[in-house]
């Protein structure tokens, strides 16, 4: 190895950027004068508890967004980012 | 001689007559009174945001700027009628770049014009700064309006 090149095996990297904020905890919701159906898109970490305790502020109400949505969930422990889940009112 | 000219002639008309064919209808026309239908489905039409929502679903006070403590609604009014997905996507604009902040989505089944809101709220308060929301019916149609947060 040459003299002439330092060694930068141990170099360690990563980066932040502080113009780009957080929103990891906004909240929202939607309502309408003709008749609508609230749909949650899911995203990676959610579970029907957590998605409960967002909608309702009860995390054990989860069972109403799985009872709302047995046509496509066979097993409450698991749903998968970006499937659409109806939230009932 | 005659006779036999007269027979042919006869039977030559005879073949001629069944072997006409008989033309199609022709087409009907439209005439000019005929309407064309509307395209089918819910067409966003103008967003209106506030701070504050009335029971019509209707902003009480329109404005493009924000406190940090807002909570932001944005009112649609559609026309048309039908089942649709009414899609929300509200964005954060930093040096150019737009950063997600939330996707709604509702679906609702108009049997003609109304009015649907979307809303946001940040516990820890909005960062100031520059945003946009895009509302979309099923992909079809869409408007958009930005704000402010100061």
């Amino acid at each position: 190895m040459s003299k002439d090149i330092p060694d930068f095996s141990n170099v360690q990297g990563g980066s932040t950027s502080k113009d780009v904020p957080d929103f990891s905890n906004v909240q929202g919701g939607s309502s309408s004068t003709a008749e609508s159906t609230r749909i949650y898109v899911v995203v990676s970490g959610d579970s029907l508890s957590k998605i409960a305790q967002r909608e309702y502020g009860h995390a054990n109400q989860w069972n109403r967004i799985y009872e709302a949505n047995r046509d496509i969930l066979k097993d409450p422990d698991k749903i998968y980012p970006g499937q659409k889940l109806r939230i009932p009112k | 001689m005659k006779l036999i000219l007269a027979i042919l002639a006869a039977f030559a008309l005879t073949v001629n007559g069944c072997g006409k064919k008989e033309e199609p209808p022709k087409p009907k026309t439209s005439d000019a009174s005929t309407t064309i239908p509307a395209p089918a489905g819910v067409i966003v039409g103008a967003i209106t945001l506030g701070n504050a929502l009335g029971p019509t679903k209707k902003v009480v006070q329109a404005s493009d700027s924000f406190a940090r403590n807002d909570t932001i609604y944005a009112s649609v009014d559609t026309t048309g009628s039908g089942s649709a997905s009414l899609n929300a996507k509200w964005t954060y604009r930093s040096n150019g770049q737009e950063v997600s902040v939330r996707d709604e989505m509702q679906t609702i089944n108009a049997t003609g014009p109304a009015t649907s809101e979307f809303h946001v709220s940040k516990p820890d308060g909005w960062p100031a700064g520059d945003y946009k929301v895009v509302i979309s019916s099923s992909g079809n149609s869409s408007n958009s309006r930005t704000f402010s947060v100061k």
